[in-house]
């Protein structure tokens, strides 16, 4: 039972690795919780869900354009509402982004109904491999695991080696400067946006094939996913990725072992106990800012 | 006629003439409000009135003191259990009941200060999110609190009255809000108040100036927990039933939205806020009704969205906002208010 | 003069006739009567709401066929998206402001009991709410009538027919962690106990879980080979699947809340098959008169609802209130609807046999028992296969 609780800790930890990348990406340059993260990735599995049933497109069809939908609804979100902000302060862009939850929110909920919908991915849960004994692991987890770490190991390669990349980082540690340097800051978030609404929308995708498709689909794992981040260090991607995978594993070993009735809560109180020892997460450097 | 003269002028409560005069209004006009109003609009401002209390609480944690907290749903939560536990187990009266849920209340914002001595911004976020939903969880557990049933509230008897209408209820919560309100204002004039900002501002610099994080931090935690559990005391009331379900992560949320929405930093966008958030919750859900949106709205539904979801439309109404408040004025209702004024003030120029 | 004393007598009783007649009775004149329902139209628990906007049609359909005595029925439907502070505003503004008669249904139990000390306090009729929680009957109160069959007496029937009739040695209970799913759990504790045994495993699942691992494992080591669900639509698909991934294959039985089977087929991918529920009114595909006429009515007024279970609760849980109030007559006071209420016995509609009494206020106390089987249809050319309930048994209760 203990490998078995590990591995399905490990594959559900992949999908809060992804929602956590995404919220990363966002705060990592604009210092931004981004609490419309979880439905702009559910709107985006919608229409992924509309291309599959309703017009009968094809996978691969269906999940580029559900992809490019994500893209250009991050991108438009920032550029019509979050740049629009005046003097903005941290709380005021949260309460933006929260503005922004219920309006995608509300337009899924009115155009899709609340009915829940069965969302067919071409991988199944179902076909599994054994790991020795009885543990098994099935495709879909494999391939939710493969895709977090291969966006993990992209997204790493593209902020540390690309100048574009470069240029995100540079906005978040000052964006005056980074202006005064060339850099088009106001570009450089709608980029940013578009990206991390990409990566939710995969993790949006994996999630929805084995829970089922609703409205609420991702208010859960977007908490998951900001507490993996938190855990991970919040600008750091490597650390959102092992935090997702930490407390998938917490998760489980405590459901498994002591009470599955706490498990939900289990992992805010191995948080706060990390954080009183690391006040900024396991993986980000701690930095106190100048009087 | 703003400019104050000397150190009494600033701290005293009042600032004017005209000032004491509206205020007086006010108070006028709410003890006569329960005479003309009908029992539904009177449950409306119970409400209100309750939300505003919290508000003010949460806005003196995040807007004075700027610490961050999504976890305030908690704190009702424990000053509506306990209240009912009180009076129900130990046989208390309402009146020393509430105030003691507000100190249990206080008590658990005190503990959740002292994490928050090391943390800020998402992580103090996430800690106080994981409050909230423990604080739930742990609730539903416990058969003292009727566990996942939920607790049926007493009935009301203040001084040997018996409380049963919402008149009565007002006549309750009404004057417990004015004198909340009366003491917060009261507080952030004073030593401890600027202490609050002053940690807001820079809290490096604060300590250097002889401030104690650790006292002033927990301290804003405790008060803003006690508000917060005062309303929740009152809420359990007006409710009449209170179950674990009550009081979930979107509640917290909400407080939030109204402190934001309202204006950081200031009693009256707390009270702003609060009114303005809890009117639409309870409004917008007529959306449909209007005379002449909902014929557009159904029409809509019809061509492109779906019918049964049509009261979807709250939502993205109640959104948007929210968004066009933040993106206009960032210091919420409060800056609406203050430019009006001095529009007003310096007109023709 | 005697002649005129008794006509002046006459005169005017028949003007005091007149005035209490019509005028006492809130919400209700010669040709309308008002009836309100609140229903989670937004948020978590919408996929409920489909019993309020059931319930619209249904006054919809007795509307077309010239309402009941006389009177046509107008009807106000409120979201409260599930919040009880809004579902108790909804209430007073629908009684004090639209000034209604009674209320009908109402989806969920926190929101039902914030609501009822004031529906008591104000005498409001009111019946059919769509749970099975037994604080609506139990005690019972004057204007209050329950419908939906209480979840502990359906969790013991199913176990009892689990222990009877498949021959199962070890149940498992999996439930959503509150009142629903307590109530559930409490029924089959009841079950067993009665005959010395205990669950071979009791796993709580919270409302916003979405992972499942280790509540399979739990059941899966105790080497349960029956559990019986009490949850979500959402959570019963995740557990069907990480069993199937699990390599867990016990018989599965569910809730009459899960009992949509087209609809749990269909997000369960399949799995649904072999599934034993329990049904608080006739099968979706159910031949039976009232249930083609119903279906008939929902393709008449709104073609674009989905047939569902919970839809067609709605026509259901207010069956026994236009009954009630077609033997009340004219004089809809409370008083009068609350004896007719009480003259029901055994009525049935499209669910059980519904009976209420002077001190019974649970209306419907049976259940059957039906399986999903696969089934074959043909949709524009491709075939395609959907899932359909059999039934088992007949309506049965506990003793």
């Amino acid at each position: 039972m203990l490998g078995q609780l590990i591995t399905s800790g490990i594959a559900i930890g992949a999908t809060y690795a992804l929602m956590a990348l995404a919220m990363v990406i966002i705060y990592k340059t604009s210092e931004v919780l981004n609490f419309a993260q979880g439905d702009m990735a559910m709107l985006s599995a919608f229409v992924a869900y509309m291309c599959l049933s309703t017009y009968g497109l094809g996978f691969a069809m269906s999940f580029t354009l559900a992809l490019a939908f994500a893209f250009a609804l991050g991108a438009f979100l920032e550029f019509a509402f979050l740049r629009r902000a005046k003097e903005p302060n941290v709380l005021g862009l949260i309460i933006i982004t929260l503005g922004l939850e219920m309006m995608l929110y509300g337009l899924a909920s009115w155009r899709w109904g609340s009915d829940q919908k069965d969302f067919p991915f071409p991988v199944s849960d179902f076909d599994v491999y054994q790991l020795g004994g009885d543990v098994v692991i099935s495709q879909l987890n494999l391939v939710t695991l493969g895709v977090a770490c291969a966006l993990m190991i992209l997204l790493f390669v593209f902020f540390r080696y690309t100048k574009v990349g470069v240029a995100m980082k540079a906005t978040q540690q000052n964006q005056q400067a980074a202006r005064l340097m060339g850099i088009r800051v106001g570009r450089i978030m709608m980029l940013t946006w578009g990206m991390s609404s990409v990566v939710g929308a995969c993790a949006a995708f994996l999630i929805a094939s084995t829970d089922t498709l609703d409205p609420n689909l991702m208010w859960t794992p977007q908490l998951k996913g900001f507490s993996a981040a938190v855990l991970g260090g919040m600008t750091s991607l490597v650390g959102a990725v092992l935090g997702g995978f930490i407390l998938g594993v917490v998760e489980n070993l405590f459901g498994g072992y002591v009470s599955v009735e706490f498990k939900a809560v289990v992992a805010f109180a191995v948080i706060v106990l990390i954080l009183c020892v690391k006040p900024s997460g396991l993986f980000a450097k701690h930095y106190v800012r100048k009087v | 006629m703003d400019m104050k003269r000397d150190y009494y002028e600033d701290i005293r409560l009042l600032d004017s003439g005209p000032q004491v005069f509206w205020l007086a209004v006010l108070l006028a006009a709410l003890a006569a409000f329960p005479l003309v109003a009908d029992s539904y609009q009177i449950y409306t401002v119970n409400l209100i009135a309750i939300h505003v209390i919290v508000a003010l609480g949460l806005n003196l944690l995040v807007g004075y003191t700027g610490q961050i907290s999504l976890g305030h749903a908690g704190f009702f939560a424990i000053g509506a259990y306990a209240t009912l536990a009180l009076m129900l187990n130990a046989h208390l009266p309402f009146i020393v009941a509430l105030p003691l849920a507000g100190f249990i209340s206080a008590a658990f914002g005190f503990l959740l200060g002292l994490p928050a001595l090391r943390l800020e911004g998402p992580y103090l976020a996430i800690a106080t999110l994981g409050f909230g939903l423990t604080i739930t969880q742990i609730l539903g557990r416990l058969d003292v609190f009727g566990g996942h049933m939920g607790l049926q509230a007493p009935p009301l008897e203040l001084f040997g009255l018996k409380v049963t209408s919402d008149a009565g209820r007002y006549a309750v919560i009404m004057p417990i809000c004015v004198i909340m309100t009366w003491g917060l204002r009261n507080l952030t004039k004073t030593r401890v108040g600027r202490a609050f900002v002053a940690v807001r501002d820079s809290d490096i610099a604060a300590e250097c100036i002889g401030v104690n994080l650790t006292y002033y931090k927990t301290l804003a935690f405790a008060v803003s927990a006690f508000f917060t559990g005062i309303g929740g005391g009152l809420m359990a009331f007006v409710l009449g039933f209170i179950s674990p379900h009550t009081f979930n992560v979107m509640v917290s949320i909400m407080f939030l939205a109204m402190v934001v929405v309202g204006g950081l930093g200031s009693i009256l966008g707390s009270v702003m806020g609060a009114v303005l958030i809890t009117w639409l919750q309870l409004e917008l859900a007529r959306i449909g009704e209007l005379p002449l949106v909902g014929p557009v709205l159904t029409e809509l539904s019809n061509q492109v969205f779906t019918l049964s979801g049509l009261p979807n439309v709250q939502y993205v109404v109640f959104g948007l906002i929210m968004v066009l408040i933040i993106i206009f004025e960032p210091l919420g209702l409060y800056g609406f208010w203050i430019r009006t004024k001095i529009y007003w003030r310096t007109w023709p120029f | 003069m005697k002649k005129i004393l008794w006509l002046m007598v006459l005169v005017f009783s028949l003007a005091l006739a007149g005035a209490s007649g019509a005028a006492e009775v809130q919400g209700v004149t010669d040709t309308t009567i008002k009836i309100g329902q609140w229903g989670p139209q937004t948020g978590p628990a919408a996929l409920w709401g489909a019993v309020a906007r059931g319930t619209g049609v249904y006054f919809d359909l007795i509307n077309s066929e010239g309402g009941i005595n006389g009177r046509k029925i107008k009807y106000f439907l409120r979201d409260d998206g599930y919040n009880p502070n809004r579902t108790k505003a909804i209430a007073k503004e629908l009684y004090e402001q639209e000034k209604i008669w009674g209320f009908a249904c109402g989806v969920g139990t926190s929101p039902g009991m914030a609501v009822m000390p004031y529906i008591i306090k104000n005498n409001i009729p009111w019946v059919g709410m769509a749970t099975g929680s037994p604080h609506w009957a139990y005690p019972p109160k004057k204007s209050i009538f329950a419908v939906y069959p209480l979840y502990p007496d359906e969790a013991q029937i199913l176990t009892a027919y689990a222990l009877d009739t498949l021959g199962k040695k070890k149940i498992a209970f999996f439930y959503q962690n509150d009142d629903y799913g307590k109530g559930g759990l409490a029924g089959a504790v009841r079950e067993l106990k009665k005959r010395g045994m205990t669950l071979a495993a009791d796993v709580p699942v919270e409302v916003g879980e979405t992972d499942l691992a280790s509540h399979v494992l739990k059941m899966k080591k105790a080497g349960a080979d029956c559990v019986i669900m009490w949850v979500y639509p959402k959570h019963a698909a995740i557990v069907l699947g990480t069993s199937a991934k699990l390599g867990y294959k016990p018989q599965w039985m569910a809730c009459s809340t899960l009992s949509d089977v087209a609809l749990m087929f269909k997000i369960t991918k399949g799995l649904w098959n072999g599934m034993i529920f329990g049904n608080f009114a006739e099968l979706p595909d159910s031949k039976a008169p009232l249930m083609v006429k119903y279906r008939n009515a929902q393709k008449k007024f709104a073609p674009k609802e989905r047939w569902g279970v919970f839809f067609y609760a709605g026509f259901g849980f207010v069956e026994p209130m236009v009954e009630g109030i077609k033997r009340a007559g004219k004089d809809l006071s409370v008083d009068n609807f609350v004896k007719a209420m009480q003259s029901l016995k055994n009525f049935q509609g499209i669910m059980g046999p519904i009976t209420y009494g002077p001190e019974r206020r649970q209306g419907l106390k049976k259940v059957f028992l039906a399986k999903c089987v696969p089934a074959t249809a043909e949709v524009n050319g491709k075939k395609i296969t959907y899932g359909k309930g059999q039934r088992l048994s007949d309506w049965m209760g506990v003793e």
